[in-house]
């Protein structure tokens, strides 16, 4: 058995990924042990929170091909969910009978409304984080792709559903809080567990299910239906002729992402501690495109890594107005540079230098065809 | 009477400036299928070259629209000549590196003149309103509708009865063909591109008196015009034309029903719907092959 694995060049290859995988990750956990400052700890779990999300997008943009525009709606719902949820939770000042939110009874409702009762109950609204965004992706997908909807027109319609869902948020301001969000939240409590913003317990949080996703998307992947993603993503016709049923791989896939998206904005409500609808703008939402393609779509690592370091640079330079400024315009011409030239961003860089580095060892000619500069060369044949 | 009349006029108000901003997306999006989310920052830099105009030289907005103009279609085909040209056969990459320059314009501008609201003077001539029909209208409306009317003809003759129209007419329906005619194709396409970047900065130029000019302004106006656009269908003219007003006479009914917010949203909705059985179009006519 373990002769045939490491003889069988694509089981080495899957071994080394998840070699990689697992040592990033315990990376991620060791970082308390030599910070000791919950200030900061704080901001890296925000920025791991954006690696859930890039996750979630390279699953569907870099391996199913589905350019949705539209992550930060999936990943907003959830945030909202547990917002409800803790906001519930907050012992109420003076505030109706049974403790109704704050910005409620400014807004003179006089009841909970039928939609946030269930939210008393914690699993719930863990439960609702996750099916809320999933259930919605899976209508619009199948909206979609029933009807063989691809490329630009997903982008359109994934743009225009989020910008719907954020103008619906912010126009109920009875049941959502509008443009001030859901403020003011109690403290999640889970296995005895208090999860403080500032605390090492929120860290290892995030980090965990950080590490949960990443593995559950690479097992995804590596299955057959991701197999079959991947196909569809290269030659969608081609698989739809081999019989496969295209847009029930492509519905899986883009509720699948909003799945993690989801997971991903419970987490950024509990760090941040409040909802707001900034969480599913359309900045936000494209930011995602950016994380994933400077870091590699096509590599869920890549993904997570390029939205850890693009928003830990931002934040570290945020102190100074100028130097933000100037990180975003570089942020802006190196995302350009990688659309231009470097399709798998990042890690398709690193694939390659590591591709040569084993071929050195091994004292074999270079490759003839590396396809990371490939499309381009397609496209220069107009110029 | 009066009631529906003011409806009627808040709609074409809100359609005419839809239009203005849409007539350059379409010509860059129907004829080179490039999706130019950058449209709006081309927006952003005609009201911002109609601010610098304005405070640093003291020329007035009618004084400066020429000069906007060209200063903006020069942006655009630097743009077109560093970038888009890479990628008339990746679409769904244009989007990407269009945003990308996008979010270069905007940063660049914000390092410019600053991240703060800046204003734009209404030419006194116009700063007033009228009654037509029992209706109260501001001047400078009617103006810009009128404006909106002469570009409109303006890109018609251009299209239709000049030597680079005809080229631009030629190069769509067989790229290599044309080429073969000796029609150099890439400098249509930069050509093409600049115009609808210059329409895009007289766009923002025109706005600019009615809203506060910021770095951020032009993503508002790019998602709009991109509803008009797809909602018209890309084959002619006409269609954006019929789209953008019946965009804004919807917008302004719902409003008064409901309330803004509550109208952008509908109106989208009814788009995702259109684009899923209709992706042609609302206007376009049957398909050639």
């Amino acid at each position: 058995m373990s002769a045939s694995t490491t003889h069988n060049p694509g089981h080495r290859r899957t071994w080394l990924q998840i070699a990689i995988y697992g040592a990033v990750c315990l990376t991620i956990f060791l970082v308390p042990t030599i910070l000791d400052n919950d200030f900061l700890l704080n901001k890296y779990s925000r920025y791991l929170v954006f690696g859930i999300l890039a996750i979630a997008l390279s699953l569907s943009w870099g391996y199913c091909g589905i350019l949705n525009l539209g992550q930060a709606a999936s990943f907003g719902l959830g945030c909202y969910c547990m917002a409800m949820a803790l906001k519930l939770r907050t012992v109420p000042v003076h505030t109706g009978d049974d403790g109704l939110p704050d910005f409620m009874v400014w807004n003179n409702v006089t009841e909970l409304p039928w939609f946030w009762v269930p939210f008393h109950s914690l699993p719930f609204a863990l439960f609702a984080g996750i099916a809320v965004p999933t259930v919605l992706a899976a209508l619009v997908g199948w909206f979609m792709f029933r009807a063989r909807i691809t490329g630009v027109y997903v982008a359109i319609i994934t743009l225009a559903s989020l910008v719907v869902v954020n103008l619906l948020i912010i126009d109920q301001q009875r049941y959502t809080g509008g443009f001030n969000g859901i403020t003011d939240l109690a403290q999640l409590e889970l296995f005895g567990l208090t999860f403080d913003a500032y605390s090492r317990n929120s860290y290892y949080l995030v980090a965990s299910v950080l590490a949960a996703c990443l593995f559950a998307a690479l097992a995804i992947t590596k299955s057959k239906t991701g197999l079959i993603l991947q196909a569809i993503r290269d030659h969608e016709d081609r698989v739809r002729y081999f019989g496969y049923d295209v847009a029930h791989y492509k519905i899986f896939a883009f509720s699948a992402s909003a799945a993690i998206a989801g997971i991903a904005g419970m987490l950024y409500t509990i760090v941040m501690e409040f909802a707001s609808p900034t969480f599913l703008d359309v900045p936000l939402s494209l930011s995602v495109v950016i994380w994933c393609a400077v870091g590699g779509r096509q590599s869920l690592l890549g993904a997570a890594l390029g939205a850890i370091v693009v928003t830990g640079t931002q934040g570290a330079l945020s102190d100074s107005g100028i130097f933000l400024q100037s990180w975003t315009l570089l942020m802006g011409m190196i995302f350009v540079a990688s659309v231009l030239f470097l399709p798998k961003g990042l890690a398709g860089l690193a694939e390659l230098a590591g591709e040569r580095l084993r071929r050195l060892g091994r004292d074999t000619p270079p490759p003839v065809k590396t396809d990371v500069l490939g499309p381009v060369r397609e496209g220069e044949g107009l110029a | 009477m009066d009631f529906v009349l003011q409806q009627l006029f808040t709609g074409l108000s809100i359609g005419s400036i839809l239009l203005l901003v849409a007539l350059g997306l379409w010509i860059v999006y129907g004829t080179m299928g490039v999706i130019n989310l950058a449209h709006g920052e081309f927006v952003m830099l005609g009201a911002y070259t109609a601010w610098v105009l304005q405070s640093v030289f003291q020329v007035g907005l009618f004084a400066s629209l020429v000069v906007i103009f060209f200063v903006v279609a020069f942006l655009g085909w630097i743009m077109e000549r560093g970038v888009i040209r890479y990628l008339y056969r990746r679409p769904l990459d244009t989007i990407l590196a269009t945003w990308g320059l996008g979010v270069i314009t905007q940063q660049v501008v914000r390092l410019l003149a600053g991240g703060e609201l800046r204003y734009v003077e209404m030419p006194s001539l116009l700063a007033h309103s009228t009654t037509i029909l029992g209706v109260e209208l501001s001047v400078y409306r009617i103006f810009i509708f009128v404006v909106v009317a002469g570009l409109l003809a303006l890109t018609w003759y251009l299209m239709q009865r000049t030597a680079i129209g005809m080229k631009l007419r030629a190069v769509l329906q067989d790229r290599e063909v044309a080429s073969c005619f000796g029609i150099n194709a890439d400098r249509i396409y930069a050509l093409t591109f600049a115009y609808g970047a210059g329409l895009a900065g007289l766009a923002g130029a025109l706005v600019s008196p009615l809203k506060s000019v910021s770095p951020e302004m032009g993503t508002t106006y790019v998602v709009d015009a991109f509803m008009v656009v797809v909602l018209g269908g890309v084959e002619t003219l006409m269609g954006t034309v019929l789209s953008a007003f019946l965009l804004g006479e919807l917008t302004g009914f719902i409003a008064y029903l409901q309330n803004d917010t509550v109208a952008k949203a509908l109106v989208l909705v009814a788009i995702i719907v259109l684009i899923r059985f209709r992706p042609q179009g609302l206007f376009a006519s049957q398909v050639r092959a």
